[in-house]
């Protein structure tokens, strides 16, 4: 083994790369940067001004963030549905005046004169509700105006009234804690914002309004032909963010008492660089109000930590103004470029070596040596059978198998001319086995494990979920691609499921990986559990109960392998390897008549995959780099059945040498002296007589005893 | 430096030189199944270099050479290597190139005469000849490590020590057109006393002159040329192209490590290269595009082999194309010529040589 392999080997044993692109693959990976962002500032700030984060600053901070917070959350609730409110800052001048005017001045109880400073902000959201959802016009435009407008308004009412405004004439204890107090250190202004911020994150997420905000920023005319009315939607999210900023503006009066034309000045920059910096989109549909959070109090942290460095006035706009600007650019980027960072990293191959492949050469004298057998076999439903994986037999010669459209078709026997669809389950079958009482059991991909009453036809659910596994970053729990089963004779159900990391259109992906990704569940239906009894195998397969129903055979098919798993005696709970180095990828199991096995391959071994094995990096830069139907594959279009013993004996192998009526066998099943053949690529099934078998043979029989 | 961080970052991003993109068959190139339903002229095994001096028509198979008649096909000589090239003058002259001996004449003048050094190098792998007159022979030389047999591990061990040689036959005199060529596989002659060569694992046509830098005619060809053959009116000219190029083995010759261990450990009809002939043993390697569905092998299929016949202009640009798809049999045409309206092309990958009727104009 050379050295550059001995390291591959090491470092792909050791480094799990696949956790990256799962961890890529997750939804909350969003906020990841907006995270790291608060980091950086949190630890930037720390560094220069050790003093910065005692708690004694923390209050005032918070306090201030509480107001932050407010005017953010109404910017990023207009954000979502697609729109900007750049009147935040101006609805809060006006909210603060109106406070301090009614309570000062006028002596309005506290309660009616906020009350009438949100309904103002309101007011304010209207308009431009009414300007921009319902008459179409510009948002960025139209609250630009709004802007100019109500500051113009604040700035005549200031001059005018700012020195009686400030002076109260009567006095609140609510206003008096609501300004000064706090419960356990922390300020009134922040909890109130942290309550509504939980009140807003059930909105969006939870409730039918929320979900019309993000629909209509995902896509306003799907929302529109799904019914959802857009304009009302929009209207909404700017009267809520009216509310919001006017919030801001009772908590900003009730912290400072004073109207100055310099009031709210910068905060829809400050306000928007917050939520762009959580990693809200711009282009609406897509964020949080967690991400409003962390970007607020990111925000919150850059300003007092550079007024707390004695900046002047100017350097603060300045950095605000840069980190928006980057907030922009990586949003932008990373929303354009997320899907292919993740595409490209989340097929991390690692190192498998093989056993030597023995000979299939034409009279090399191997067990596998090629013949052509399956030359002259009959074929059934040629052209009218798509993708039947593991055709069974019941015991009135009816033959059963899934289509790719997602039915299970029935062929009548015993000539297997005429037939039906028997069943529509919706996704594609795999494996399937009869139960004791004649029911379909069948795998279905991306569905689960499935039952078909015998006589009703009824569709019925065992199972789709099982223990998620501890620690495991992909949620494992439930079953994306169950392949093939089997009944122990306790009635357990043991079955496969060939890789958790990728769906069923995508199992060749999981080929290139060869990392023990499947797993083999048991579903008892005495107690209706699910338990996996074996994780990480190399795409387990098939699977077949012994004939004395003491262990199961199983198919690592990445793995080249047929292993054997004991249920009881001595060994039980321990697996061998009964066939260490197959030549090809093996698939279904079933029994024979003469007390032996049948397996079929579903492709073959080749040098030059077998090379690519060893490197796990020339994988992964071909799966970066070349399209995918250029990828390096194993042989799959060829294929073959052998037969071998229960000590791993291979005794039998029939083989289509041409490749012509068998490019790919999936499954081989012994039905009365016939070994019908399946392909899930193919069009057609294989009826094979196998000389000298038992004429009576069938699978329930053998099982269960059934005679027809 | 700039230069090289660029390339190691090239290397890292797989861009720029080391991109995998191939050109695709488009335009003149439009894929069809010409070659796949031509009428077969003669099944023969492995034939190759069909030469034409407007009376004769010999083409080569294994160590013999054929001559085509109306009645049939006789073997005109016999050697004891594999025949590698042909060139016929109508003179009567014929030159034979051999698989790692040499070169030898047969006919005319110089009957007999047998060249096994070009310039102090021995002749190993001639892959094409052609008489500029009849006492002049251009020679090209594919390669300087490997005989023609072993071409694929030339291409993967990414070697360019082809050369372009004038040979003088009268007094022997060996001149250097061109070196340090990659495998360069055909000769066309130019007008102005030039040479036109197909250079194959460059995929190009260049144009090689004994007082001018060399000059690239067409380049980026969607495979690997072979034998380039003048068209009947002398005006264009007909290109082989003997094998596909595709992202997979474009990647494969980007991976030194992959390539070499393959090279050591793997029998060479396994490799992932090009091939002159469709799979015949299922250990070849398969593409995922190549996985039969419902039974159909699609004609689109990423291949390692295909035919291809390219007519070119005066200038060099593709006219009209005759292919054999993925799933065809007519693979790995290496040789071409143009005979009474026909196209004769032989398929040294399908074993046998096909007769394509050209439409008027073509």
């Amino acid at each position: 083994m050379s050295a550059s392999e001995v390291y591959a080997r090491w470092r792909h044993r050791l480094i799990p790369d696949h956790i990256l692109g799962e961890i890529l693959s997750k939804t909350w990976i969003d906020n990841a940067i907006p995270f790291a962002f608060l980091i950086i500032a949190i630890a930037f700030f720390a560094f220069i001004n050790p003093h910065f984060f005692l708690l004694s600053g923390l209050g005032d901070m918070a306090r201030e963030l509480g107001e932050i917070i407010f005017v953010t959350l109404g910017m990023v609730i207009v954000m979502l549905a697609g729109g900007i409110d750049l009147s935040v800052g101006s609805t809060f001048a006006l909210s603060n005046f109106i406070t301090l005017a009614l309570f000062n001045w006028q002596g309005w109880p506290i309660g009616l004169a906020v009350l009438c400073a949100l309904l103002a902000g309101a007011a304010v959201g209207l308009l431009n509700g009414i300007l921009v959802g319902y008459l179409r016009l510009r948002a960025f435009l139209t609250t630009l105006v709004t802007l100019i407008i109500i500051r113009a308004i604040d700035d005549t009412l200031v001059i005018q009234y700012s020195t009686k405004v400030v002076v109260p004439i009567t006095q609140s204890k609510v206003w008096d804690f609501i300004s000064d107090g706090d419960i356990y250190g922390i300020p009134i202004p922040f909890i109130v914002a942290i309550v509504i911020a939980a009140v807003g994150h059930v909105l969006l997420t939870r409730l039918r309004p929320g979900w019309h905000i993000l629909a209509v920023g995902g896509s306003r005319r799907s929302a529109h032909n799904a019914g959802i009315p857009v304009r009302r939607t929009v209207a909404m999210t700017y009267v809520m963010s009216g509310i919001l900023a006017a919030a801001g503006g009772v908590f900003y009066a009730s912290r400072l008492g004073t109207a100055g034309g310099d009031t709210g000045v910068g905060l829809e920059v400050t306000a928007l660089t917050a939520a762009v910096l959580g990693g809200n989109s711009l282009g609406g549909g897509r964020g949080s109000v967690v991400k409003a959070l962390l970007g607020a109090l990111t925000v919150t942290i850059i300003n007092n930590g550079l007024i707390s460095l004695g900046l002047k006035s100017g350097a603060g706009s300045l950095a605000l103004g840069v980190v928006l600007l980057i907030a922009v650019a990586i949003d932008v980027r990373w929303l354009k470029n997320r899907h292919k960072v993740l595409s490209k990293v989340y097929v991390s191959p690692a190192y498998f070596k093989l056993p030597p492949c023995p000979s299939i050469t034409e009279g090399s004298g191997s067990s596998y040596a090629l013949n052509d057998k399956l030359h002259d076999v009959e074929l059934i439903g040629l052209g009218e059978i798509d993708a039947a994986e593991d055709p069974i037999l019941d015991i009135n010669d009816d033959l059963f198998f899934g289509s790719r459209k997602g039915d299970i078709i029935r062929y009548f026997g015993p000539d297997h001319k005429r037939w039906e669809v028997y069943v529509h389950v919706g996704g594609m079958p795999l494996g399937m086995a009869f139960d004791r009482d004649g029911n379909l059991l069948c795998c279905v991909a991306g569905m689960g494990l499935y039952k078909v009453v015998k006589d009703t036809r009824k569709i019925v659910k065992l199972t789709d979920e099982t223990n998620r596994t501890w620690l495991s970053i992909v949620d494992d729990s439930r079953m994306r691609l169950p392949d093939d089963l089997d009944i122990a004779p306790d009635g357990r159900i043991f079955f496969s499921e060939a890789t958790i990391r990728f769906d069923s259109y995508e199992w060749m992906v999981d080929g290139l990986e060869a990392r023990g990704n499947g797993r083999i569940i048991c579903y008892d239906p005495r107690d209706k559990s699910t338990k996996t009894v074996l994780p990480k195998i190399k795409f387990p397969n098939g699977i077949c109960v012994a004939h004395d129903g003491k262990s199961i055979f199983y198919a690592s098919t990445w793995g080249c392998t047929i292993e054997r798993f004991w249920l009881e005696g001595q060994k039980k709970g321990t697996t061998e390897t009964i066939i260490a180095d197959l030549p090809g990828y093996p698939d279904n199991i079933n029994r024979s008549s003469d007390g032996n096995y049948w397996v079929a391959l579903v492709g073959l071994r080749t040098p030059a995959f077998d090379l690519a094995l060893r490197k796990p990096g020339f994988r992964r830069r071909m799966v970066q780099r070349v399209a995918q139907d250029e990828w390096l594959f194993p042989q799959m279009n060829a294929g073959t059945v052998i037969k071998f013993t229960e000590s791993g004996q291979v005794i039998d192998c029939l083989w289509d040498k041409r490749g012509v009526n068998h490019p790919m066998l999936t499954s081989c099943n012994e039905h009365k002296g016939y070994l019908y053949l399946g392909g899930i690529v193919n069009n057609r099934v294989g009826k094979y007589k196998v000389p000298g078998a038992d004429p009576n043979f069938t699978n329930q029989g053998s099982y269960w005893g059934a005679k027809p | 430096m700039i230069a090289l961080v660029k390339r190691a970052f090239d290397a890292w991003r797989g861009s720029g030189p080391s991109a995998v993109t191939v050109p695709p068959m488009d335009g003149a190139l439009r894929p069809n199944q010409a070659i796949e339903e031509a009428p077969v002229l003669l099944e023969i095994a492995a034939p190759d270099n069909l030469v034409h001096d407007g009376t004769r028509l010999l083409f080569s198979s294994g160590s013999t050479v054929y001559a085509m008649k109306a009645t049939g096909t006789e073997s005109v000589a016999a050697f004891d290597r594999p025949v590698s090239a042909l060139a016929l003058h109508p003179g009567g002259a014929m030159a034979i190139g051999l698989e790692g001996r040499g070169l030898e004449l047969r006919g005319g003048q110089h009957d007999g005469k047998v060249i096994t050094e070009l310039g102090g190098r021995p002749v190993l792998c001639p892959t094409a000849l052609l008489f500029t007159d009849e006492n002049t022979l251009l020679v090209a030389l594919g390669s300087q490590q490997n005989a023609p047999e072993r071409w694929k591990h030339d291409l993967m061990q990414r070697n360019a020590s082809g050369s372009v040689w004038q040979v003088d036959l009268t007094n022997g005199k060996a001149t250097c057109f061109a070196d340090r060529l990659a495998y360069p596989y055909g000769l066309l002659a130019a007008g102005d006393g030039g040479v036109v060569v197909s250079e194959s694992w460059r995929n190009q046509l260049i144009r090689i002159h004994p007082n001018r830098k060399p000059k690239v005619e067409l380049s980026d060809i969607s495979g690997y040329p072979a034998r380039l053959a003048p068209t009947a009116d002398g005006a264009g000219s007909w290109l082989a192209v003997f094998a596909p190029r595709s992202q997979l083995l474009e990647f494969v010759l980007h991976e030194p490590d992959y390539c070499d261990q393959m090279i050591q450990e793997i029998d060479p009809q396994f490799w992932i290269a090009p091939s002159l002939s469709a799979t015949q043993s299922f250990l070849e390697p398969m593409q995922l595009g190549g996985l039969k569905q419902l039974g159909i092998l699609k004609p689109w299929a990423p291949t390692r082999s295909y035919g291809l016949v390219v007519n070119l202009d005066g200038a060099f640009e593709p006219q009209v194309s005759f292919h054999s798809r993925a799933d065809g049999r007519r693979h790995g045409i290496t040789s071409c010529v143009e005979v009474s309206g026909r196209l004769l092309a032989t398929s040294k990958g399908g074993n046998a040589i096909v007769s394509i009727p050209l439409a008027a104009g073509v």
